[in-house]
């Protein structure tokens, strides 16, 4: 009768401690994943200022300045510029490219 | 010698002890037992609730979850207006020291003199004052390195736009608190604002979140928008615009361009300008979306529509001729005059040379009533469908007031106001082949379906008409482009102040279509003031619309319509295409 009952307080001690543990873990990962949640939404927003700046660096109007300056470029006219057109999907009969 | 005493004969327990005494010790202790018992039921079952909510306030917390505002994006997806994070600087007054010599560095951080930033901080009776809103990362970032005490950082959003100046007012902006204020920010501003969420964590002693209490609330984040605007396009007209105000040193100017198969607005542009990212010291002059908000007397632009309406009559055909001279015509009294007097017009030449008299002798032949119907079918004096702050619906008096001079000045544009924006669509009459086509600023794939006002063949003659506006011997030769044919019509108004018209005050625009066989856009231009010498729409405002019809038809990918001389052998040699 004794032997059981030893047995079956070591049994409730070990259920206890693994209780604590099991809880103290799971307090560890809840941490872990919303440190983890915190992170991907600083990312997150991180990439939605690159992708402004990305913008702002190739609006139209830089383009044009650093085109012309930079690369001595031009606005292209009808004049220097060859159409094609492409056969198999013009809904139009292909004229003459325009020249 | 020892003597060993019994427990049982001990002398010390041989006086007898009452038995109350026992009986008292167990009543005692069964008494704080019970007071246990009481307590445990109290703090458990009766208590419960009070004693739950004193231990949440210790370690519960509840977290706001920010939804972000939804993004503003031209037609092809391009970013137009976005949010950001940006940190704003707040302090404890009366935890600062004042006399850290970091304040300074603080203050030159912030871009702010210091007396200001001593002045935010002296009043010690707050415990929260702002000492600068949305301040850009990398400045907070330094801002949190000099561990100030007594100045924190709160997360907030910011609002970027990367287009600036050039879309600024078909975007808008929003104020600090993430809440639109002008534009297509103001306008869907429900749309685009999100709903914050919140959860309700436990944290730890070092402040970590280790278990959620309730269900989450998520964040709702704000929709994002799709404008019609093409970022291109919107770029171009605004720098063209730009270039023709200031060359001809007019007061402002403003340009709309419609895609007259969709009815879209790919873009809408006022000079002046201002930037959305950096708005200090802002004028009316520069917030106004004159497109919209301002109506003038549209002046020559009208006469198309009467032609339209003599012919749909039968009044008319194209080639019939009226007899303009002496390029005056007296109604009621009162004398309209040409400005350049021709003798026998027809109807074609009527247009393109835009004689008053010769619209005057048509417009007599009409009901005001007709007249009127047809005005207002052409959205003349009503509000235009475009969900936007503060857009006006010009003026146009009932017929039934109209005495038979104001019949025929209305003929030719005086008597009546109109925006840019309405005479725009209302072009989109003649580049319709007779359908009204409703505008949108919002992006659509589906081709709009018009309202009709003019028959077919009637639209296409006035369109023959505009086409010979500009080209030789028309008033707006100035539109002609390289490649596209082009129909417009110009007008000149002289500008009204008070009851009169001012002396020397102009405004100047064109409305026209592009190409004329079959055509997909509608551009109008307006310049206002111009004051160097040119004032007439034919040399200020048409060049404005070449160029932008150029530009667009050609990033729309139209091919074009006339044969271009080709120009590639003549530059050098090395030049590859």
């Amino acid at each position: 009768m004794i032997r059981l009952n030893l047995v079956l307080l070591l049994a409730v001690l070990a259920s206890a401690f693994y209780l604590v543990h099991t809880q103290y873990e799971s307090r560890r990962l809840y941490t872990a994943i919303d440190r983890a949640q915190a992170q991907a939404r600083k990312l997150e927003s991180e990439h939605e200022q690159l992708q402004v700046q990305k913008r702002a660096q190739a609006t139209p109007s830089r383009v044009q300045q650093l085109a012309t300056r930079q690369l001595d470029m031009r606005p292209v006219t009808p004049g220097i510029t060859e159409y094609v057109v492409m056969p198999a999907s013009a809904p139009a009969p292909a004229t003459e490219a325009a020249r | 010698m020892s003597r060993s005493i019994n427990y049982t004969s001990s002398p010390l327990l041989a006086s007898k002890t009452p038995v109350w005494r026992s009986k008292f010790i167990v009543a005692c202790l069964a008494l704080a037992f019970a007071g246990l018992a009481g307590r445990a039921a109290y703090v458990q079952v009766f208590g419960n609730e009070f004693f739950q909510r004193q231990g949440e306030v210790r370690f519960a917390r509840t977290l706001e979850l920010p939804a972000n505002r939804g993004k503003v994006l031209d037609r092809n997806g391009l970013i137009l207006a976005s949010s950001v994070v940006a940190q704003s600087i707040w302090a404890i007054p009366e935890d600062v020291d004042k006399n850290d010599p970091k304040l300074a560095k603080l203050a030159r951080l912030l871009d702010m003199p210091l007396p200001e930033l001593r002045r935010k901080l002296a009043n010690e009776d707050k415990t929260f004052v702002w000492v600068q809103r949305q301040v850009d990362e990398p400045v907070a970032r330094q801002i949190a390195a000099l561990e100030i005490k007594g100045i924190y950082q709160r997360r907030e959003y910011k609002r970027e736009y990367p287009e600036g100046e050039a879309a600024a007012h078909v975007v808008g902006f929003t104020n600090v608190e993430d809440r639109g204020q002008e534009g297509v920010e103001l306008t869907f501003n429900e749309q685009l604002s999100g709903r914050n969420g919140s959860r309700r964590v436990i944290k730890d002693r070092l402040g970590r979140v280790v278990e959620d209490v309730r269900d989450v609330v998520p964040p709702v984040d704000g929709r994002d928008l799709q404008l019609s605007i093409d970022s291109k396009v919107q770029f171009f007209a605004y720098q063209k615009l730009k270039d023709a105000v200031q060359a001809h040193k007019a007061k402002a100017g403003s340009v709309v361009v419609i895609d007259t198969i969709t009815g879209e607005v790919l873009a809408l542009a006022n000079y002046p300008s201002y930037n959305p990212n950096r708005r200090r010291n802002l004028t009316g002059e520069q917030l106004r979306n004159r497109v919209l908000t301002d109506s003038f007397e549209p002046g020559s632009i009208m006469k198309p529509f009467i032609a339209a309406l003599a012919l749909e009559k039968g009044l008319v055909r194209p080639d019939t001729p009226i007899n303009t001279a002496p390029g005056r015509i007296t109604i009621g009294g009162s004398t309209i005059s040409d400005s350049h007097p021709n003798n026998v017009l027809t109807v074609n030449e009527v247009i393109q040379k835009s004689s008053n008299v010769g619209t005057v002798k048509m417009a007599m032949q009409m009901s005001p009533r007709e007249m009127w119907e047809t005005y207002a079918q052409a959205g003349f004096g009503q509000k235009p469908q475009v969900p936007f702050p503060g857009a006006v619906s010009g003026r146009l008096r009932p017929y039934k007031t109209w005495r038979p001079i104001e019949q025929a000045t209305m003929s030719y544009g005086y008597g009546l106001s109109t925006s840019l924006f309405q005479l725009a669509q209302a072009y989109t009459v003649f580049a319709r082949d007779g359908e009204l086509v409703p505008v949108t600023l919002l992006k659509t794939d589906e081709p709009a379906t018009g309202v009709r006002v003019f028959s077919e063949k009637n639209a296409q003659a006035v369109r023959h008409m505009l086409a010979m506006a500009t080209s030789a011997g028309g008033t707006a030769v100035k539109a002609q482009t390289i490649g596209y044919s082009v129909g417009g019509k110009t007008g000149t108004a002289r500008k009204q102040e008070g009851k009169g018209y001012a002396d020397k005050k102009y405004r100047a625009w064109f409305v026209g279509l592009a190409p004329v066989e079959k055509p997909r856009i509608v551009v109008a231009v307006m310049v206002d003031e111009p004051n160097n010498g040119q004032f007439y729409g034919g040399l200020v405002a048409a060049p404005v619309f070449s160029e932008t019809v150029q530009q667009t038809l050609r990033i729309l990918g139209v091919q074009p319509d006339m044969s271009v001389k080709p120009q590639i052998v003549t530059e050098v040699v090395e030049e590859s295409f």
